[in-house]
């Protein structure tokens, strides 16, 4: 089979596991549907890799491949196939997202064993993977709008898979309006591309571009903002961010993969193949650049006093996807797509292990209810730690690699994105301390009830309310089990933390500067027509710049350390001195309260506006009554003719005849 | 014999006919009063038939005769009907017809 | 494959209901449903015949009618209603079987609400029915100007009777308002329809013919008054802003199987006369009042949007989403580009397409929630639903023009039509499609999810209520996977009546002299 061949294989395994379990999930036995589920998304990692090595097999310059399978749309010029495009890139992506979506898979078997939903949920989940991968291997803008908008419903149902809470279902409408939002972005960009090259799909419109559009041309940089809302809406970045932390109330595996892994990182993927534009527009890349950068620290500076602890893990993916977005804004293409693929690996590791922590909390997820789950749950905490390690940049984890990586771009290309570059080191100064707090506040200090009753052997029962509002449950369909799993317990739960936890470890071997840099090299037919592809430190640029970053993280961990291992008082006292800044932070810098005074109540306001005075006074009143009424005067003169009384009838008859004679009778003579 | 008596002995039963329908309530009378009107008309036919020296006239008169009885039956069976649901005779409160 | 005779297609539901009126009402009922399966597959057929890329019209009947008035009567089938004749079709089978269900054996308390009721006096119901289906189906096939405004104003008498004998609530202040309303559109548009064919002919013999319309010339400012008059009539029934008073209280008021007839089909004849008559013909009005038209489009898609989403009884949010769906179409017509108008009549298809089963499940809806229609008493219908919840879910995701689903691929090309010359407009236009995100994912959330409503007892869909819902579902899955059904087969029609417009938008005269010209010696 070919790479085009292996490509439809990918797409396919996904969807046809789903038409399965969502057709047939009354006769699946037991707990098959989940093994039904990761099977077909084993498949696909499987094709995957067979697209890898056809790929490599073949020589570099042509390593760009498009398969069609018929015409989606064609008229009036307006033409897409559905076709998918293999090239290094998706490919790279494609290996990423199926082997980590595997994963999940295999953890969410034993995870969601005990909730009614279970088949729906990997019904649910497959149909995402299928999505991400359409979305990846779209060799066109409508093939990608499609993949983006089943992206976006799929995160909406996985999101409010527990439908019965009134949080989580409020938690995916504001995720799938943000969608729709980036959705509409796209459209209009996809239009401003069209207008110009009269084409949809990436090859001739990135062929097109440099004779169409002159160096910053207005239109290109409104198609890239275009691009870019898109991919902000996507990726959460801000200012269209706020939709991220309430999707945690989506189940753990979710989290894990949609929010950390796979969805998050399409717009960085979006970024990235269409970079020839962002490289015509600089103006564009600058801005996506910039906001990278604001998202960043913005969303460390949050993730330090967040007490939720799946909130914290989703502001630390808000900031890497900073990270990773920066890096493709400064053309730092392969640094940003290996921070991506680590990221990948520790970010759903760190969602699994909170996961099990979660669920030996019985389904609290308070940082402040939790300690001392060190002895208890060991497997967790070794995983735990390594992914925060990871996280943090600590030397010669995967992260301390990739991460540091694109701030030596930045500091290379020099100027603003030097600043840009040192502000990545402060944030990544505040990764290390939020990474440090959630292992120490969760593994260390005083063991929780909770913790103690583990590690007699006895898992702690969810209780039938509402972690976040305390609301009572409603203990019917769509309901998390009472049963917790965790990681301690379930083979596949370890079955899958495990090799992420080493891939956390041991990834930043694809990377290392002057040493080993096999992904650049195989992602680079993909950017070889960059501008700067040239533009990279020296190896010894890069080590020192590893260097800073390592030293950054060791000191953040010494930091986090400090506040909460030696002095747990400190913590106290350092957030009465500084409550207002605590308060910003709490509040998430107010951006929902911005939102939703800016937003969401005029939109709601204008709507009573319309129905009370425009509907009521105008059309009603005005248009139709008005109507309705001349029409009515009209017929009731008519009407008052019709007395229903003989005489008058008769005495009209006879004047009207003797009228009508008279007149004739005058006229004739 | 002049015609124009006939013409005017006609139109005289015929404007004693139309006052009747106009003035009389009882559906009765003006049921009669209708009969007279048809029938002045009739004579006016006959009359001008007579003058013209052909048939037309008189068997246009006959086919007013036949519709006059159709008319009469259907205008007694109304009344017949109305006498047995206890109705006022009464045209003037006959006016289920309102618009 | 033989010549599909039109008249038959036409005229079967009438000449069914017309026997059935003589058979008990057991039988005739079914014999009307028969009727409306049978138009459904020669409507089948003829897409089957249609090869893509044909010009000029299939199937001519063309006959002499009041060869003194110049009106003939003439039939035909083209790209442009070949599709709107399979959307009537297609919908007026699960309407009438809707309308023809009896309450089986067993009916168990829940059957009993409101929705599922069997209609009283049966045949009445099956007649009006099918004299409305041929009424539509004569408006959509007549290639004739006066017969065309013939079944326009048929179309209304059922309706009328309809609403008014079978309705709930204000049912006949709801008619009422309703039909005189539409009547004072359409009186203006005979008016109009009688000005043009008797102005147009100059010299030359009356005829009302569109072929031979579109050949014959008008000065300017009398195709402003003929354009005004036929817009008044096609923007009522759409129905636009501001004409869209009569909305409120007859989709209320309009039993379901009805509504879904008038929501889906009978707004399509309005905007279908657009690109029929009044573009092609009427071409230097059509380009001097687009701006006009394109600010009511827009207009409609925010106003109808807006109003979507703070509305407590679905039937009244899918109300105000067809206003809106609507403007999207008049924006796609009134761009006046060939891409746009292939968008906009694609998205007719697909409004009615998703319109229909959106009805129904509403109705479902409203059954289980003990009758009452407002979204407080639906939620958390889902539970138990598998199945009502995935289809209620897939029109909901094609109604707001998700990518994947049909109205994405009508909606963009809309919004790629519009922002070729009118950008402005376009981008306002974008914006209705994340209003009307959030007014579907509303409702779907309102009644499917969260707690059970106070009123609610959720439960799955009964067979003969899925029958309704699901074939039609089906077909919007299929479109969503292959559009180009639709586009291929249309294009060439559309292209031919936008032109003449599209000339004279462009700044080439068509040849339509100015009338102080026409004066002068």
């Amino acid at each position: 089979m070919n790479a085009t061949g292996y490509g439809w294989l990918v797409l396919g395994a996904p969807l046809v596991g789903m038409l399965i379990i969502a057709l047939g999930w009354r006769v699946l036995p037991g707990r098959s549907a989940g093994w039904l589920g990761s099977a077909s998304i084993g498949i696909s990692f499987l094709a995957s890799v067979g697209m890898l090595i056809e790929l490599v097999d073949r020589p570099e310059e042509s390593r760009a491949l498009v398969g069609t399978a018929y015409t989606y749309v064609e008229t009036a010029g307006f033409r897409a196939d559905l076709s998918i495009l293999v090239d290094p890139l998706s490919v790279f992506m494609c290996l990423v997202v199926s082997g980590v979506s595997f994963l999940i898979h295999l953890y969410s078997i034993s995870y969601m064993t005990s909730d009614q939903g279970f088949a729906r949920f990997f019904a649910y989940l497959n149909f995402f993977v299928f999505s991400m991968l359409l979305l990846i291997l779209a060799a066109n803008f409508v093939l990608l709008l499609v993949g983006w908008a089943f992206v976006g419903a799929a995160s909406y149902l996985l999101i409010s898979f527990w439908y019965r809470r009134g949080t989580a279902t409020a938690a995916g409408i504001k995720a799938f309006v943000i969608n729709v939002i980036g959705d509409v972005g796209l459209v209009i960009g996809a239009f401003l591309l069209f207008d110009a090259t009269g084409a949809l799909d990436y090859a001739s419109i990135f062929a097109a571009a440099p004779e169409v559009f002159a160096r910053n041309d207005a239109q290109l940089v409104g198609a890239c903002l275009m691009i870019l809302v898109g991919a902000f809406a996507k990726s959460a970045q801000l200012p269209l961010h706020t939709w991220l932390p309430d999707a945690m109330e989506g189940p753990t595996p979710v989290s894990a993969l949609i929010h950390a892994a796979t969805m998050v990182t399409a717009g960085v993927y979006l970024i990235a193949r269409c970079h020839p534009l962002f490289e015509l527009a600089p103006i564009a890349a600058d801005v996506s650049a910039i906001l990278g950068t604001a998202t960043l620290i913005f969303a460390a500076s949050v993730a330090m006093t967040a007490t939720d602890l799946k909130r914290v893990i989703a502001y630390s993916t808000m900031s890497q996807i900073g990270y990773m977005i920066l890096g493709v804004s400064v053309a730092a293409y392969g640094a940003g797509l290996f921070h991506l693929m680590t990221h990948a690996f520790f970010k759903a590791l760190l969602f699994m292990g909170a996961g099990s922590v979660i669920a030996a909390m019985g389904g609290i997820q308070s940082l402040d209810r939790m300690g001392g789950f060190r002895k208890a749950m060991p497997f967790t905490f070794v995983t735990f730690t390594i992914g925060a390690l990871a996280l943090a940049g600590f030397p010669l984890f995967a992260g301390f690699f990739s991460k540091d990586e694109i701030l030596a771009y930045a500091l290379e290309r020099g100027g603003g994105y030097a600043v840009l570059g040192i502000v990545g080191y402060i944030a990544a100064l505040l990764t290390a301390f939020y990474a440090g707090r959630m292992v120490f506040r969760v593994f260390f200090g005083l063991s929780v009830p909770e913790a103690d009753e583990l590690a007699k052997g006895h898992l702690a029962h969810g209780s039938h309310a509402n972690p976040a509002t305390g609301e009572e449950e409603d203990t019917d369909v769509g309901f998390p089990g009472s049963e917790h799993h965790v990681a301690e317990r379930e083979w596949p739960m370890k079955l899958a933390m495990a090799p992420l936890a080493l891939l956390a470890v041991v990834a930043g071997v694809l990377g290392i500067p002057g040493v080993t840099e096999t992904l650049e090299h195989f992602l680079e037919p993909t950017f070889e027509d960059s501008r700067f592809a040239e533009v990279h430190p020296t190896a010894a640029a890069e080590w020192v710049g590893l260097a800073a970053g390592g030293l950054v993280a060791i000191i953040g961990l010494g930091a986090a350390f400090l506040y909460f291992m030696r002095d747990p008082g400190r913590r106290v006292a350092t957030r009465e001195r500084f409550a207002g800044v605590h308060r910003v932070l709490i509040n998430k810098w107010y951006f929902d309260e911005i939102f939703d005074h800016a937003i969401v109540r005029p939109v709601a306001a204008s709507g009573r506006f319309g129905r009370s005075v425009v509907e009521s006074a105008f059309v009603q009143g005005v248009l139709v009554g008005g109507t309705v009424g001349v029409v009515r005067a009209g017929t009731s003169l008519a009407r008052s003719i019709q007395t229903g009384e003989l005489r008058s009838y008769a005495a009209l008859l006879l004047v009207g005849v003797s009228a009508l004679i008279l007149y004739f009778l005058i006229v004739s003579s | 014999m002049n015609t124009s008596w006939f013409v005017v002995l006609s139109a005289f039963i015929f404007c004693v006919g139309a006052t009747g329908v106009m003035s009389r309530r009882s559906p009765l009378v003006v049921l009669l009063c209708l009969e007279l009107m048809l029938n002045a008309g009739n004579l006016a036919l006959v009359a001008f038939a007579r003058m013209l020296g052909n048939e037309e006239g008189q068997i246009f008169a006959l086919i007013v005769v036949v519709v006059a009885a159709c008319e009469v039956v259907i205008g007694l069976g109304i009344i017949v009907g109305m006498f047995r649901r206890r109705l006022p005779i009464d045209v003037d409160q006959m006016t289920e017809l309102r618009g | 494959m033989p010549t599909v005779h039109l008249s038959i297609v036409v005229f079967l539901p009438l000449a069914a209901a017309v026997l059935a009126a003589f058979l008990p009402a057991r039988v005739g009922r079914w014999l009307v449903v028969a009727a409306t399966v049978g138009v459904l597959g020669y409507a089948v057929a003829m897409i089957a015949d249609y090869e893509p890329g044909t010009t000029g019209l299939k199937y001519v009947t063309d006959d002499n009618w009041i060869s003194e008035l110049g009106v003939r009567y003439q039939l035909g089938v083209d790209g442009l209603n070949l599709f709107l004749i399979a959307l009537t079709a297609l919908l007026w089978v699960p309407s009438t079987i809707w309308g023809a269900l009896r309450s089986g054996s067993g009916a168990r308390a829940i059957d009993d609400r409101a929705a599922l009721l069997p209609p009283e006096r049966p045949r009445l119901f099956m007649f009006h029915m099918a004299l409305a289906e041929t009424a539509v189906l004569g408006a959509f096939c007549a290639q004739d100007l006066a017969l065309f405004v013939v079944f326009f104003d048929l179309m209304l008498v059922p309706f009328y009777f309809l609403i008014g004998g079978w309705g709930e609530g204000d049912r006949v202040r709801a008619t009422t308002a309703f039909v005189i309303y539409t009547l004072v559109g359409s009186l203006l548009m005979l008016a109009g329809a009688i000005a043009l064919g008797v102005l147009s002919a100059g010299d030359a013999e009356v005829s009302f013919s569109f072929a031979v319309l579109e050949q014959r010339t008008l000065g300017e400012g009398t195709q402003q008054w003929i354009f005004c008059l036929f817009a008044a009539a096609f923007l009522v029934k759409a129905p636009l802003f501001p004409l869209h008073g009569w909305v409120v209280d007859t989709y209320r008021a309009t039993p379901v199987a009805v509504l879904v007839l008038l929501s889906a089909v009978l707004s399509k004849v309005g905007v279908y006369g657009f690109l029929r008559i009044v573009l092609p013909i009427l071409p230097d009005a059509s380009a001097y009042f687009q701006d006009l038209m394109l600010v009511l489009a827009v207009v409609s898609i925010l106003y109808g949007s807006v109003l979507a989403f703070s509305q407590s009884e679905p039937r009244l949010v899918v109300a105000y989403s067809s206003i809106a769906q609507l403007g999207f179409v008049v924006l796609g017509i009134f761009s006046l580009t060939d891409i746009g108008a292939q968008g906009a009549l694609m998205q007719m298809v697909n409004h009615g397409l998703v319109v229909g089963p959106l009805f129904f499940i509403i109705a479902v809806l409203t059954a289980r929630a003990g009758g009452s229609p407002t979204l407080e008493q639906m939620g958390g219908m889902a539970l138990r639903a598998p199945v009502l919840a995935a289809l209620f879910l897939v029109i909901t995701l094609a109604t707001l023009a998700m990518p994947g689903s049909p109205n994405f691929v009508g909606e963009i090309l809309i919004l790629f039509g519009a922002f070729e010359d009118k950008f402005v407009f376009g981008v306002i236009g974008a914006v209705g499609v994340a209003l009307a995100a959030v007014y579907m994912i509303r409702v779907f959330q309102l009644s499917m999810h969260n707690r059970v409503g106070p009123g609610a007892e959720p439960g799955e869909a009964r067979v003969l209520e899925l029958v309704a819902i699901a074939p039609v579902t089906l077909v919007v899955v299929a479109l969503g996977v292959y559009p180009q059904l639709v586009l291929d087969r249309t294009e060439g029609a559309t292209a031919a009546k936008v032109q003449p417009a599209a000339t004279v938008a462009g700044g080439q005269p068509t040849g339509a002299q100015d009338e102080a010209a026409e004066v002068a010696p």
